[in-house]
């Protein structure tokens, strides 16, 4: 279910937060759905333990899952609603990079094609709710 | 939980150890860095009650280690050498052991050992160096300890045993609530590992710190300004390290990304960037502050 790359930059246990808020994102994960144990994923990934706490717990912070004493931790009903809000982050990305596609002179036009192009490419069946993704240029 | 204080160790005229002070608390996977002849190993000697301080305490909830059996049924101790009776076998080790831990479980030993497919009744001397550190950990772990000291033990693991192994310890630290403490001077290997990171430096612990938090507390900028510039661009940010070529400047920033980021942008960069570093290169530029180049043996700094 999650992939971790042990070379890369990112620690860990935010790999596994922002895998958790993608499967959501795409679907794959519903309100309700169980997710798997610390303990079984820290044998499957053969990852500590204790950092995949540190995961966990961050995302029952950000209210994402939810945890039921004695069976487990669960997606919660707002997850879909708090990852298109959390998404956020990646619409100032395209702000940041609009900007400097701005700074190096690159026409407006192709930049709003590229995100035409990216939309139809990726939306069919999995309707974006949100259509203004167009990040505002400075 | 594990506690030094102001642990001092001297080798004839040389402190191996100085004044080292640290918290380790229970369940954690505690990992040691540094240099060689930075005091590692000597720090798990004190640590498991081989050797005694020569000034301050090292002490588990409270009670000195050295020589006390109590605690030292407590913990297993994989060294870089393993120590083995002559002509025995991993066995015959076995029983070695349950003679000191009252708790060794022998039928943990032979599914183990049946794990690792490892041939417990040929003699050890026959064993490749691998094999002997594994057979040190799968005794280890059947000691019924419940903390366990490597000392840069996964060294000489390939990496399938090397999964099998953390696998185990994770375990052990997630039923029991087991103290792991690792040394080495790999640090992906233990950035992987562990959840707790301290770096020794000449005998002394200078940074202790939480695996995640290192890895954000420092990061990297590239900016460039139009126009001439100098450091005074900079002012108001903790910058460790800075690397000038043509009008780009990469820095090694401490604190906030976000606000070090507001404070240059204010200034109209022409580029501006800030990248996550790895902890290897945190750790270069912690020592680098210090006034000490960190060899690393994965060819350093990487891009």
């Amino acid at each position: 279910m999650f992939q971790i790359d042990r070379f890369g930059r990112q620690p860990i246990y935010e790999q596994i937060i922002d895998q958790v808020e993608q499967l959501i994102g795409s679907g794959a994960l519903s309100p309700g759905d169980q997710l798997p144990s610390v303990r079984s994923l820290s044998q499957t990934l053969s990852a500590n333990p204790n950092t995949l706490q540190k995961a966990y717990t961050e995302l029952e912070r950000r209210g994402v899952t939810v945890s039921v004493p004695g069976s487990g931790r669960f997606i919660s009903k707002d997850a879909p609603r708090l990852v298109i809000e959390g998404m956020q982050s990646f619409l100032d990305e395209i702000t940041a990079l609009s900007a400097k596609l701005c700074l190096s002179r690159v026409p407006k036009e192709s930049v709003l094609q590229a995100v035409n192009t990216a939309y139809e490419a990726n939306a069919n069946g999995n309707q974006p709710q949100d259509q203004s993704a167009q990040g505002p240029t400075e | 939980m594990i506690i030094a204080q102001n642990l001092t160790k001297r080798f004839s005229d040389v402190a191996a150890l100085d004044q080292l002070n640290c918290h380790i608390p229970e369940g954690c996977v505690y990992g040691l860095v540094g240099a060689n002849g930075a005091g590692k190993s000597t720090f798990l000697r004190l640590a498991c009650g081989v050797y005694r301080p020569d000034e301050g305490s090292i002490t588990m909830d409270g009670h000195d280690i050295y020589e006390n059996i109590q605690l030292k049924k407590r913990f297993a101790f994989v060294p870089d050498e393993f120590w083995m009776l002559p002509q025995s076998t991993v066995r015959r080790m076995a029983t070695f052991y349950a003679s000191s831990y009252e708790h060794f479980d022998f039928k943990r030993f032979e599914s183990l050992a049946h794990e690792l497919n490892l041939p417990v009744s040929k003699p050890l001397s026959t064993f490749s160096k691998g094999m002997r550190r594994q057979a040190a950990t799968i005794l280890a772990l059947s000691s019924g300890a419940d903390h366990y000291f490597f000392d840069e033990t996964f060294d000489g693991l390939d990496p399938v045993m090397r999964n099998l192994v953390k696998q185990k310890l994770y375990a052990e630290v997630f039923d029991r609530g087991a103290t792991v403490i690792i040394t080495s001077h790999s640090l992906r290997e233990l950035e992987d590992t562990c959840d707790q990171l301290a770096l020794l430096y000449k005998g002394g612990i200078v940074l202790e710190s939480d695996v995640g938090d290192l890895k954000t507390s420092l990061f990297k900028l590239q900016v460039a300004f139009s126009g001439d510039y100098d450091a005074s661009a900079f002012e108001g940010l903790e910058v460790l390290n800075i690397n000038r070529q043509g009008s780009v400047s990469t820095l090694i920033v401490r604190g906030s990304k976000e606000k070090s980021h507001a404070l240059l942008a204010a200034k109209a960069p022409l580029l501006l960037e800030t990248l996550p570093l790895t902890l290897e290169e945190v750790f270069i530029y912690e020592m680098e502050a210090l006034g000490y180049a960190f060899e690393t043996a994965e060819g350093g700094n990487k891009q």
